[in-house]
């Protein structure tokens, strides 16, 4: 019986053994540095950006591997990967893509490293990144946490033979809301079987929903905000936020946007990109900079029509508030795990794939605004692409979200009081009343909170 | 080796129970063990884990990631004053009953009685169709699923109709899934069930008048009563955790009229990233499977005892 235990005892100390041993990654002398990132079949750039700065960098880097790890996916899907990742520091990913709105959330959470004494170092943060764009990743702290990969600015896109068909006006210039929905409407009348305006409404296209659709609306409403800068507390409801969900309510109650199940559908990015837009089946979209990209020559479904057939113009304030447009900007940094091993060679990477040509590669595949000086001057930059000068001069009227650590929260709350007025569940008064209701809770006390 | 044979405990009527010696324990714990100890680590502990969690404000980025703090039953409080969790809750009790008790029970019991009888290739053919089913994977059932019911998917070709099923039902659209996918194993349980049910007691309740309907009733499905309730249990306690093919084919939607609890669970804790609110609603789902099980596990020693 001794002899049982003792061999009991020994398989299980084996077992032990097997499930503790972790594979030590790191070859004697070599160095490694993961990189997290995100792929989509329609959307490789990022992959090739990284693939090209591996190449470059390991061959100017004996001695350290680059290992890029992707994450198959949506954002969504890559946000819950990465704050899974990041729960252990065996696991967390030593750099990191991550978009600005999570920054702070994961700041507070002491998961990322500054960056400030590294940048000092290198040249091109100063020459070539506006001032503007280095703040996309600064903390609460002030320090920064991240170097922009890329910006961007949202406004509205528009089918001009469908607008020639309803006999609205091309190019368009859309003074208010109202002028916006009126030219939808008279596509509803004039083109049957169009699409009059599509937007983002729905929890299923997340943050897209916060930004591209609610924040369009609220930031063009007078005094519209989400948070209040002097006061330091979110704003509960109020009427501009009744305001920007009546507009939504009106877009579906009135027919006026998708069908309910499309605008529930994941794929709808998709289906405005590759199916709507190139037959003439959607008059308007509330939509990003980088659209476009979708129908460039390298795209997975190449539209060369579209600069003839597209226009595009800004977003317009409620009732022609100055400045008369709105526009909000986000954009995804290169971000450095703060259980890095490797401090400096991590770094040495983030400049290598930020530098000049691979910023290009990026800028040019997504249609994301370049966050570089030399990349923006230059004409391969907007060679292909005549909406560019557009999107770029936007950035003169664009808001930034404001990204605290409680914001991914607080935008999951407006993405369901905009889902259930898009599925008319609720009205926009009563959905904001909710919204009101539930920010203490998410924001960490009524105390943050103002009443509106 | 000296045994030790107690007196009959006064409690338990009739049979001596026989207590085990110190040798005697030692005799089933040491070659269990192993499996104890890794039962242990990889599942109480999770599972302890878990109730910890439940009355923390743990999340998996920001502040409260790195110093959650102990709330107490605020989880549970906020859980059921929780509109969306009473909804959740709901549809996964419409969830459980449809595909679960009525759907794969009942049609797993028909295809195993009508199997009865038939020639090895009807049984094989049928088999066979039934089990590929359960087979593949859940993603691979579910995008099935999704073409068959999708804007131009097979049903709306077929039938001529322009609707988005997973739209306008998407309750109904996951509870056929789920039976197409889960009947196979009600099937295989009823089978080997029925081949334990005696030939001669059915004859002799032909021989005595009874047509079908009665044999099955009052001879057939008494033999086979233990059967039902493991298999009930077995496949409400699968059902009830059932995530990948509602996430696969509706995520829930739209809204949440095919929101689940697995996938609310999901939603809190992966997507708000509100880990301990999400362990909560775990623990909740964690008690109710277990209610469950005790409630069949007391059905089948009533059939014992009677």
């Amino acid at each position: 019986m001794r002899r049982a235990l003792a061999g009991s005892l020994l398989a299980l100390a084996v077992a032990a053994a097997a499930c503790g041993a972790e594979p030590e990654q790191e070859s004697a002398g070599g160095k490694e540095i993961e990189v997290l990132y995100k792929v989509e079949p329609t959307w490789p750039h990022l992959e090739k950006m990284l693939g090209d700065a591996k190449k470059q960098y390991e061959s100017t880097h004996p001695g350290v591997t680059i290992k890029l790890t992707p994450v198959q996916g949506n954002n969504e899907a890559y946000y819950t990967k990465l704050a899974l990742l990041n729960r252990s520091a065996d696991s967390a990913p030593d750099l990191y893509y991550h978009d600005t709105f999570q920054v702070n959330a994961d700041v507070a959470a002491g998961k990322l490293a500054p960056l400030d004494d590294l940048l000092a170092t290198w040249p091109d943060w100063q020459a070539q990144f506006p001032d503007s764009v280095k703040q996309a990743a600064k903390g609460g702290d002030g320090k920064i946490y991240g170097v922009p990969i890329s910006t961007d600015t949202r406004g509205l896109w528009y089918h001009k033979d469908v607008f020639a068909k309803a006999g609205l006006p091309v190019p368009w210039e859309p003074k208010t809301w109202n002028d916006v929905l009126t030219a939808a409407r008279t596509i509803k009348q004039k083109a049957p079987g169009v699409i009059p305006f599509s937007m983002y409404s729905t929890k299923i296209h997340g943050e897209a929903a916060t930004m591209q659709g609610f924040e369009m609306l609220l930031y063009g409403t007078p005094g519209g905000t989400l948070y209040d800068d002097a006061q330091k507390k979110w704003v509960a409801g109020g009427k501009n936020f009744t305001d920007a969900l009546t507009f939504v309510n009106t877009v579906y109650r009135e027919e006026l946007g998708p069908k309910l199940a499309d605008a529930h559908n994941a794929k709808l990015a998709q289906k405005i990109l590759y199916e709507w837009f190139p037959a003439a089946k959607l008059g308007i979209a509330l939509d990003g900079a980088w659209v476009s990209a979708g129908w460039t020559p390298t795209s997975t479904q190449p539209w060369p029509e579209w600069k003839d057939k597209i226009g595009w113009t800004p977003m317009p304030t409620q009732n022609g508030e100055a400045p008369g447009a709105v526009s909000m900007s986000g954009g995804w940094v290169m971000a450095m795990s703060s259980y890095t091993k490797h401090k400096r060679e991590a770094f040495d990477f983030i400049t290598v794939a930020t530098n000049k040509d691979n910023s290009m590669t990026y800028s040019v595949g997504t249609g994301d605004l370049a966050a570089r000086k030399d990349v923006a001057a230059d004409p391969k930059y907007s060679a292909e692409n005549p909406s560019i000068k557009f999107w770029t001069d936007l950035a003169s009227v664009t808001h930034y979200r404001p990204a605290y650590e409680a914001y991914p929260k607080v935008s999951a709350q407006i993405q369901e009081a905009m889902e259930a007025v898009t599925s008319g569940s609720k009205s926009p008064e009563e959905a904001a009343a909710d919204y009101a209701k539930a920010l203490p809770g998410v924001v960490g006390g009524a105390d943050k909170v103002l009443a509106r | 080796m000296t045994v030790t044979t107690t007196a009959p405990s006064p409690r338990v009527t009739g049979s001596p129970v026989r207590r085990p010696s110190r040798r005697g324990v030692l005799r089933w714990l040491v070659p269990l063990g192993p499996a104890l100890l890794l039962m242990a680590i990889f599942m109480a502990g999770p599972i302890l884990w878990n109730v910890y969690i439940a009355f923390t404000n743990e999340t998996l980025t920001g502040s409260a990631s790195v110093n959650s703090q102990f709330v107490g039953v605020a989880n549970f409080v906020r859980l059921f004053g929780d509109a969306n969790f009473l909804n959740s809750f709901a549809l996964t009790f419409v969830f459980v009953i449809g595909s679960a008790v009525i759907g794969q029970n009942t049609l797993g019991l028909i295809i195993a009685l009508l199997q009865r009888g038939r020639g090895r290739v009807t049984r094989s053919v049928v088999n066979g169709v039934v089990i590929a089913a359960w087979v593949v994977p859940e993603v691979v059932a579910a995008v099935c699923w999704f073409s068959f019911l999708a804007e131009e998917g097979t049903l709306n070709t077929v039938l001529g109709l322009s609707q988005e099923w997973l739209y306008t039902a998407p309750m109904v659209a996951v509870v056929l899934a789920n039976i197409w996918r889960g009947t196979a194993f009600s099937m295989l349980v009823y089978s080997a069930a029925l081949s334990e049910v005696p030939a001669d007691l059915v004859e002799a309740a032909a021989v005595d008048g009874a047509g079908p309907w009665r044999r099955l009733l009052h001879v057939t499905l008494p033999l086979i009563r233990r059967s039902i309730m493991a298999n009930l249990m077995l496949i409400t306690l699968q059902t009830l955790a059932s995530f990948g093919l509602i996430y696969a084919l509706t995520g829930g939607g739209p809204g949440t009229a095919s929101q689940t609890t697995p996938l609310y669970m999901y939603e809190q804790a992966f997507r708000y990233f509100e880990i301990g609110y999400g362990s909560a609603i775990a623990l909740v789902m964690l008690v109710i499977g277990a209610l469950f099980s005790l409630v069949y596990l007391r059905l089948i020693k009533v059939e014992d005892v009677a």
